[in-house]
């Protein structure tokens, strides 16, 4: 077992901590501030463009529209991604613990049949202490 | 809680925890639950963790396990400072929990939950002697759907996956939940054995005499803080006042 302790410090002191657990928030609110900036300044260098008269300006401020288009798709992809993952992440958890319930519900039922309405003794709990 | 109460009282004093909880603080949103807990588990020593319903043990497991993050304090393992570690990383270095409710797959047979620990562990059928040799109740019953077994069998289950990851710190939330007291008895035997093995082991217990049997130390919780920690001999007077807020 020293072993394994040994092993465990080694592991512990490797342990990356704090890094992930908001990674998914970061990355979701990264994406909107994306989509938001890319929408607002594709639009800004658009109108910036109607008002130049040099066709090389017009074409560099269209670029630019349609870069920051491009981030906005990108932003809106990142956002869609990391809210979906939480949501699913949710969903899925809920499933099983509906699942879980239905299970117990069906099992509990099927041992009041065999016990002719007597409550199984393995599912009774244990008295609490007085 | 006196500096006293944090440390192991069982001989190896010396040595650094493989699970110790610092101070630490606790919250759901703004309710704070835990009001700076200390608390430390030895190598092979099982410590109860005991108290009414809403004390903030099983939040206190949350913490061990990396599934609530502290809001002050700090969660060491092996004398790391692993606070905010996320779950998952905590179990890969050998922080395993058996969550309050067993947290068994229903749909899939025994055998299939045990292939799910596979991940970590890799040989399937090595997995699976070690797991049945342990609970031969288990053996007989690997082909059938976990979620039809009795809870005794289900929670069996939920130890052996536990098990099968090799870890040195295991989690025991409400073993007793929903059992009869001598498959209660049982399976606390196990855990004994499990000890004796040198995991250290953390079991939180509504039901206080079902684990002082087995137990090194105990710890009272009360309104999310550990009142008093000692041997369970020490501990049978303080159950009446903890359990009654007498």
């Amino acid at each position: 077992m020293n072993d394994r302790i040994e092993r465990l410090k080694s592991d512990a002191a490797e342990l990356k901590v704090g890094k992930g657990a908001g990674r998914d928030g970061l990355y979701q609110t990264l994406g909107a501030v994306a989509m938001g900036v890319g929408v607002v300044m594709a639009f800004a260098a658009y109108q910036l463009s109607l008002a130049k008269d040099d066709t090389r300006d017009i074409a560099s401020l269209q670029i630019l529209a349609i870069s920051m288009l491009a981030l906005a798709v990108v932003g809106a992809a990142v956002f869609l991604r990391y809210s979906l993952a939480r949501f699913l992440r949710f969903w899925l958890l809920r499933q099983l613990y509906e699942g879980q319930a239905h299970i117990d519900q069906v099992v509990a039922a099927l041992g009041d049949r065999d016990d002719n309405g007597a409550p199984s003794s393995d599912r009774s709990r244990t008295a609490p202490l007085s | 809680m006196s500096d006293d109460a944090a440390r192991p009282l069982t001989g190896i004093e010396t040595e650094v925890p493989p699970l110790e909880l610092v101070a630490v603080h606790a919250a759901y949103g703004g309710i704070e639950v835990l009001h700076g807990i200390d608390l430390a588990v030895a190598s092979g020593e099982v410590v109860a963790l005991l108290g009414a319903n809403g004390a903030g043990k099983s939040t206190t497991v949350k913490v061990c396990a990396g599934l609530l993050r502290p809001t002050a304090g700090a969660l060491r393992v092996a004398g790391h400072d692993v606070t905010g570690a996320p779950s998952h990383e905590l179990a890969r270095v050998g922080v395993c929990t058996v969550p309050e409710g067993r947290g068994v797959f229903p749909n899939l047979t025994v055998r299939e939950n045990l292939w799910m620990a596979t991940q970590v562990t890799g040989d399937l059928a090595a997995l699976e002697e070690a797991a049945y040799a342990r609970f031969p109740r288990l053996g007989e019953r690997r082909t059938q759907l976990a979620g039809t077994m009795s809870g005794g069998e289900q929670q069996m289950l939920a130890m052996s996956r536990a098990l099968v990851t090799d870890p040195a710190v295991l989690l025991l939330d409400e073993l007793s939940m929903g059992l009869a007291p001598i498959i209660v008895q049982q399976l606390y035997e196990i855990v004994a054995q499990i000890a004796h093995e040198g995991i250290s082991i953390l079991v939180v217990e509504q039901f206080a005499q079902a684990v002082l049997g087995i137990a090194d130390r105990a710890a009272i919780m009360v309104n999310g803080e550990i009142t008093r920690v000692g041997t369970p001999a020490e501990m049978q007077s303080e159950l009446s006042s903890a359990y009654l807020g007498g």
